[in-house]
């Protein structure tokens, strides 16, 4: 099912506990996004690319605007809008297959045949049908983003929210988990919008990419990507859109 | 998985062709050879608590008594038994080695020097007391003399031990039930905790055996109920502190991705913040039998006319002094033992935890 996203006006504030000062993290942001897009959120840290995910995802209110998901208004969290944090969030106390099962154990369903069928081919997926009965302390980083990841998309959400969630891996296991994601997103053409700090990952990835500027956090720039997928980094078209942003980032050569 | 017999760090064939090793294989695998005169020492080692055993019967049954020991071959028969029972297992042990599995061999070499050393100090402390008088009798039994105290007075220490038991796990159960409802709700909830918080404070540092005055002259009368009071009072604080804190210092982020796979309310709490502050809640469980061994204790000796505190300061009165030893002996085991369950407990709910503390 197509999913239309509606930002109308959305801004966010927080008040300092210590200073009673209000920071506002995003200011009067008003977008639109759908079903099949990826979109990448790049921007110096503080810039409130992860307020905007936390926002989409139900976790914090607004403070003055809309958000809507086919007209309806986001006022909780729900399954269907998955997220995925930098760090895993794997329960550590539960096995591999029950932290997967875990939405439908919330539900009742994880003894039902369809539940643990549906486990059994997302362990197949991410490839660790091994791992099944292991605890996530005993897995290497890559693995556990696996896992958590699988967890997230059991729940087949339309719209899925990626805080950061390869930042913590290795350059080569990062890039086997881009193209893995990417493929699942491929398959399942949700809209998947992914906040990175790495500018490589967002045009590798990303159909189009958001520049965002921090205090008041704000979107900068909206870049369409025009590349075929899988992007070859070296391209030359896709060095010009890295300078491009990067320079919107204010990381350009100044003597150019 | 057949079992296969890997002898000096050679890969055997079967091990290699099935491609899985049992956890003991690999270690032994990785072992370096051990040389003859290694092999030997272990040898001698094993066998030593059968030669400290075969020690302590001699010197028991060879020197003469000096003070009086009536039934003298309690401690004889049970000596014996531990002579027996240790060269049985050498032998089965040595048996199981032969068909390829080290596993209890290595376990009596492993334990043979504790055996070893603590018949030495029996046979030492034997020697100093029955035999030579070093240690002033009756103020210090011989091992004969303490176990037959317990044998002709088993009868009231059984007793004594279920009135102390069913004492003791009834306030711990108590303790343990309410300090979990405060703690996890105190974590969970500011509003609770401003309450709360101000009764912990007020409360903690008050030494246990400081309430046993008070709630006597409140309760008189009601002396197990005082004694029950007194060991709720301890657990409940220990537990509650313990899973105030397990529960406070979740990282938010495991209710956020709870929250977003779909728990509700009560979910976050039963399904996430219990079993995230599992370790704390164990340790606080811990801490509160520590609390409640001693609080028990003490309530006996001071109020509860039963139960083995009660005994131990009657007997003391009378001068009893096997029998004193006798109690304590008991008191120590019935401590020991309901420790190790509570470990078995903590083992089989912490099991995720073992990855994380390698």
């Amino acid at each position: 099912m197509a999913v239309i996203l509606k930002l109308d006006g959305v801004s966010k504030s927080f008040a300092r506990v210590e200073t009673n000062d209000i920071t506002t993290a995003l200011a009067e942001v008003n977008l639109e996004m759908k079903s099949g897009e990826f979109i990448s959120l790049v921007g110096t840290s503080g810039c409130g690319k992860s307020t905007m995910l936390r926002l989409i995802a139900g976790l914090i209110q607004p403070t003055t605007g809309k958000l809507t998901v086919n007209g309806e208004e986001i006022t909780g969290t729900s399954p269907s809008r998955g997220m995925m944090f930098q760090t895993h969030t794997l329960f550590p106390w539960l096995t591999v297959e029950k932290n997967i099962a875990f939405a439908d154990r919330m539900q009742g369903k994880h003894k039902e045949k369809a539940s643990i069928d549906e486990v059994n081919r997302m362990l197949k997926v991410i490839a660790l049908d091994n791992f099944r009965k292991d605890y996530p302390a005993q897995l290497s980083g890559g693995m556990q983003q696996r896992v958590a990841l699988a967890r997230t998309l059991i729940c087949k959400p339309e719209i899925l929210l990626l805080d950061e969630p390869l930042g913590a891996l290795d350059s080569f296991t990062r890039m086997n988990m881009q193209d893995e994601i990417l493929n699942l997103w491929k398959e399942n053409k949700q809209l998947v919008i992914m906040v990175t700090h790495d500018v490589d990952e967002a045009i590798y990835m990303g159909t189009k990419v958001l520049v965002m500027e921090a205090h008041p956090g704000r979107i900068n720039a909206a870049i369409d990507i025009d590349l075929e997928y899988p992007r070859n980094r070296a391209s030359s078209k896709f060095v010009e859109y890295r300078r491009q942003i990067l320079d919107m980032l204010h990381f350009g050569h100044k003597e150019d | 998985m057949e079992k296969t017999p890997l002898k000096n760090g050679k890969y055997n064939e079967d091990a290699k062709s099935s491609g899985k090793l049992t956890r003991e294989q690999l270690l032994e695998l990785e072992e370096r050879d051990k040389t003859p005169r290694q092999k030997l020492f272990d040898k001698i080692i094993t066998a030593l608590p059968i030669l400290m055993a075969a020690i302590a019967l001699a010197e028991y049954l060879i020197l003469p008594d000096l003070n009086p020991n009536p039934m003298p071959h309690i401690y004889t028969c049970i000596m014996a038994g531990v002579l027996v029972v240790y060269t049985l297992s050498v032998l089965v042990g040595l048996f199981k080695e032969k068909n390829g599995d080290k596993k209890l061999i290595r376990k009596l070499r492993y334990s043979a020097p504790l055996y070893t050393v603590i018949l030495l100090i029996l046979t030492a402390y034997d020697y100093a007391t029955i035999k030579t008088n070093i240690f002033t009798y009756p103020l210090v039994p011989c091992v004969n003399n303490i176990l037959y105290a317990g044998y002709t007075d088993a009868a009231t220490l059984a007793n004594c031990a279920l009135h102390t038991l069913k004492l003791m796990f009834e306030g711990y159960a108590l303790g343990v039930i309410l300090g979990l409802i405060t703690g996890i709700t105190c974590g969970y909830s500011q509003k609770v905790n401003y309450w709360v918080d101000p009764i912990i404070k007020f409360l903690g540092p008050i030494p246990i055996s400081t309430w046993i005055p008070i709630i006597m002259v409140f309760m008189s009368g009601a002396l197990d109920l005082s004694a029950l009071f007194i060991i709720v009072i301890g657990v409940w604080t220990a537990v509650t502190n313990a899973s105030r804190a397990g529960v406070a210092n979740i990282d938010k982020a495991y209710f956020d991705a709870a929250k977003i796979l779909g728990a509700s309310e009560r979910q976050l709490i039963f399904k996430v913040a219990i079993p995230c502050a599992m370790p704390n809640i164990m340790a606080g469980m811990t801490q509160g039998m520590m609390t409640a061994c001693t609080a028990i204790m003490v309530a006996e000796m001071m109020g509860v006319k039963a139960g083995l505190g009660w005994y131990i300061t009657w007997v003391k009165s009378w001068a009893l002094y096997n029998s004193m030893f006798a109690s304590l002996i008991i008191i120590c085991l019935i401590f020991t033992f309901v420790t190790k369950l509570l470990n078995i407990v903590k083992k089989r709910v912490l099991r995720w935890q073992i990855g994380v503390t390698k």
